[in-house]
């Protein structure tokens, strides 16, 4: 497993994703800078929503998706998935560490992008900056273990999930309140106003429990379902 | 043609004979055409590309989803009009300030902003990661005609994409209102302005697009760089507009890549749609909105053509 | 209908040891059939599989390594169904014919993870080892985007000899490869087999096969066209008679010319005007013809073999 893992992590830390992803990560951050330095600025609450929204809303998908949909997609169409295969490794043995790969390096990121972020825009509050990267990083790892099955089901991986992100997530997710059962993005806002209720309590949010249970539920289906897909293919 | 080719070769004084048979290859005899058959072919090819005609059904997938979404929220707008008008009288829809032809680009334009990061690239990274492209380049064609062909292909697509949705719209409300002619009548100048409008969303995002393609080979980055600059770019500008207000404000919120083409579109239809409301640049004149959309259009299309223009084979 | 996997083989298949068998095996993409009903069984030694491009070679071998499902029937490896049974796969060696390296790694650092994977005990020797064996140590620590197509197919075999496996299936392995090289590759493939390991090797040169297998099993448009040993396919071939269909301008003349022919066992006219010569000698035939035609001033419009798949195999074991 270590072997893959070390792959991946060479693999997806290609000088281009690298520049663009920390470009994205860096904005709201760059964000909440300005909002320290202007004097006048104003309420508190808006801005905090807005900067939170794009950061968990957009950024973090848009940067998990480069990331992890690259995990399959790549060996795929170079043709080196032949090369994992063609080992006696159980299938889910190569799964994990593809996965596993693509969360460390997107996680990060995202971590270090909402620490930062945080501490500007709530100035220093350790409760809430934990709860912002806490619920960060349980989207990244949900994100990442969807897109990577999606990056093993389609080469053309991307443009569904920019499809699913601002249809389902973005847009559904705020009509139709029963989508929020069935959303990533609720799941991480839900576990965030579990550790700083203060902050983070003035949506209508699954309960802790449900989302943590959903979270993982997410998590399982979606390893299962890679190990699955990797066992039928035809490898290139 | 059957006749063997002898050479002869001189090696030290020695002769020596070479003989190359010809073994029956079949020679074009046909009529050759000229550039303009390969720019047409060109242009066909980016067609069926983009719509994924002549692929197997996993191609058509993303590209026709993108078109039913769109057509779904024309026929979904006319259709909550039309029930509107059935249940409270005529004239309700327009009186409670439902969404109308004006108001389609500010909602459909984020899909088309992704719809056009997906395709541009499968139009122009693959013929140079796989370098299909110096075979292109080595026919009677020239960069400048690759890229315009391409582009043009592209546009056709684009155009295609942001009409249709308003002609089902306008259909719709046409088909809906009690008296078809009247409607018509009096609505038809709404036909050229989405005519308009559209053009412009789908010749900025259109050309940016192939802009962003033309620099790599991966689509993934690409599309991905594409819809995070377009869909950060208003809560960024947005907020920061806000932060810094006064005029620094003002034109921090042009840098709004989304609002662009909405800005244009709101000049043509004289209102204000739902994503430009609260945007500060909106208090520009409408020459200098106008002319910055010009600048993002142009801009793209001469550096793409540069790029384009110096690549030989 | 002539059918060419009714030749006689020449008994090299037995099935007591068989280590690779393929039954009624059938592939197909869409409304595309790649390979059809194929059934053979592959046992030690060197075995080659011929056929020209796009016959179904690389289908086929991708679905003996299991990388590819069948349509239809069943492939096992020492007895076990190969799909879906990673564990076989330590004891298999594949090379595809595609250039599946990672170009940022350096060849070492390559072979070594392959061998890593496939659980290989003592790794540095047995890396050593087989880049010694392709004779590539030089260029080791080189990033293999450096390479040359020739280097980096080589440095993959290394990778797929690593774990020093009992059957080793290549696909067209000696693309891109130099005279020596090639030289050098075949010594080593014998060397191989002469420890008593398989080796499946794909190609749609026949010299290639010619010189190195015991067994050829010939593919031809996705059909299992002939199989045993390669001089006595041919042998079998040219007992055969072969119907050849000639269209020329003056059919008759031509006919009663082509009669007398050695080669020639008899000749039909058909109501179109086509003569349809049947010879059990068609390496005579073809050089015959035109110059019969020539000497009686008859003009050949077009000569077509009407026996497609024997035509093919001919094609391949006589033309070249």
């Amino acid at each position: 497993m270590w072997f893959i893992y070390r792959l991946t992590l060479r693999q997806l830390s290609g000088r281009w994703r690298l520049l663009i992803t920390v470009l994205l990560t860096a904005l709201p951050v760059i964000m909440g800078v300005v909002h320290t330095l202007v004097e006048d600025a104003p309420p508190d609450h808006d801005f905090q929503t807005g900067v939170v929204g794009m950061l968990a809303g957009v950024i973090l998908p848009l940067v998990v998706l480069a990331i992890a949909s690259a995990a399959f997609t790549n060996e795929i169409e170079d043709r080196t998935l032949a090369n994992l295969t063609l080992t006696p490794i159980p299938r889910w043995k190569i799964i994990l560490p593809k996965l596993l790969g693509a969360i460390s390096v997107a996680a990060p990121m995202i971590a270090i992008s909402g620490i930062l972020t945080g501490y500007f825009i709530y100035e220093g509050d350790v409760q809430a900056i934990a709860s912002l990267a806490v619920g960060a990083v349980v989207a990244v790892v949900l994100y990442s273990v969807v897109f990577t099955w999606a990056g093993i089901m389609t080469t053309k991986a991307i443009g569904f999930g920019l499809l699913y992100v601002f249809l389902w997530e973005v847009t559904l997710s705020q009509i139709v309140p029963g989508v929020r059962f069935l959303s990533f993005n609720h799941y991480s806002m839900s576990i965030m106003q579990a550790i700083d209720e203060r902050r983070f309590a003035d949506e209508d949010m699954l309960s802790t429990g449900v989302a943590i249970g959903a979270s993982v539920g997410v998590f399982v289906i979606f390893l299962l379902l890679s190990v699955r897909r990797l066992r039928r293919m035809d490898v290139p | 043609m059957t006749a063997p080719q002898d050479a002869t070769a001189t090696n030290g004084g020695q002769t020596r004979e070479g003989t190359v048979f010809d073994i029956g290859y079949q020679h074009y005899d046909g009529p050759r055409e000229g550039r303009n058959r390969s720019r047409y072919a060109v242009y066909k090819d980016g067609l069926k590309i983009s719509l994924g005609i002549g692929r197997g059904a996993k191609a058509k997938v993303l590209p026709w989803m993108f078109i039913g979404v769109l057509m779904l929220i024309g026929a979904g707008m006319a259709m909550a009009a039309i029930t509107i008008d059935r249940l409270a009288g005529d004239g309700t829809a327009e009186s409670v300030g439902l969404p109308t032809h004006s108001d389609f680009y500010g909602i459909a334009s984020i899909i088309m902003f992704i719809f056009a990061a997906i395709s541009a690239p499968e139009l122009l990274c693959p013929d140079r990661r796989d370098g299909v492209i110096n075979l292109y380049l080595v026919r009677p064609l020239t960069g400048t005609d690759y890229i315009a062909a391409r582009w043009a292909a592209f546009m056709t697509i684009m155009l295609m994409v942001a009409w249709l949705p308003q002609v089902i719209l306008m259909a719709g409300l046409t088909l809906g209102a009690s008296e078809p002619a009247e409607y018509l009548k009096d609505n038809w100048q709404d036909i050229p302005k989405f005519l308009g409008a559209g053009a412009a969303l789908a010749t900025y995002s259109g050309t940016i697009a192939m802009l962003v393609a033309g620099f790599t080979t991966r689509r993934a980055y690409a599309s991905v760089f594409m819809v995070g600059l377009f869909t950060v770019s208003t809560p960024f500008t947005f907020g920061l507009a806000q932060e810094l207000g006064g005029t620094a404000g003002q034109w921090l919120s042009m840098f709004n890549l989304s609002n662009i083409p909405m800005h244009v579109n709101d000049a043509i239809f004289n209102a204000t749609s739902g994503v430009t409301m609260d945007a500060p640049a909106a208090e520009f004149d409408t020459w200098v909105l106008v002319s910055w959309f010009f600048l993002w259009t142009l801009l793209p299309a001469t550096i793409l053509w540069v790029r384009y223009r110096r690549l030989a084979p | 209908m002539t059918n060419a996997s009714d030749a006689p083989t020449n008994g090299a298949l037995g099935s007591q040891d068989a280590v690779i068998k393929v039954e009624n095996v059938s592939r197909w993409f869409g409304n595309v059939v790649s390979v059809s009903d194929v059934s053979f069984e592959i046992k030690p030694g060197i075995t080659g599989l011929l056929g020209p491009n796009g016959a179904g070679k690389t289908t086929l071998l991708r679905m003996i390594t299991g990388l590819a499902d069948v349509s239809d029937g069943k492939v096992t490896v020492f007895g076990e169904s190969v799909r879906n049974n990673p564990a076989l796969y330590a004891r298999i060696g594949v090379m595809s014919e595609h250039e599946t390296v990672y170009q940022f790694m350096k060849g070492r650092d390559f072979v070594k993870m392959m061998g890593q994977l496939r659980g290989v005990k003592d790794i540095d020797n047995a890396v050593d080892k087989a880049i010694n064996l392709v004779d590539l140590s030089d260029a080791a620590y080189r990033p293999m985007g450096t390479y040359s197509r020739g280097m980096r197919q080589r440095m993959r075999l290394a990778a797929t000899l690593v774990h020093e496996p009992e059957i080793l299936l290549l696909d067209e392995p000696l693309n891109g490869a130099d005279p020596r090289q090639r030289v050098h590759f075949q010594n080593l493939l014998l060397s191989y087999a002469s420890l008593g390991k398989t080796v499946v090797l794909s190609s749609h040169i026949l010299e290639e096969v010619e010189q190195l297998a015991d067994t050829v099993l010939l593919i031809v448009n996705g059909k299992l066209a002939a199989s045993g040993d390669f001089h006595a396919i041919r042998a079998a071939l040219d007992d055969r008679p072969y119907h050849v269909r000639v269209i020329s301008d003056a059919p008759r003349d031509l006919a009663s010319a082509l009669v007398k022919l050695e080669s020639v066992d008899a000749v039909n006219v058909d109501p179109e005007g086509a003569i349809v010569v049947l010879s059990r000698n068609v390496r005579d035939l073809q050089i015959e013809l035109p110059r019969l035609a020539k000497a009686s001033g008859v003009r050949v419009r077009r000569v077509e073999p009407l026996d497609d798949s024997l035509e093919s195999v001919f094609g391949y074991l006589v033309d070249r």
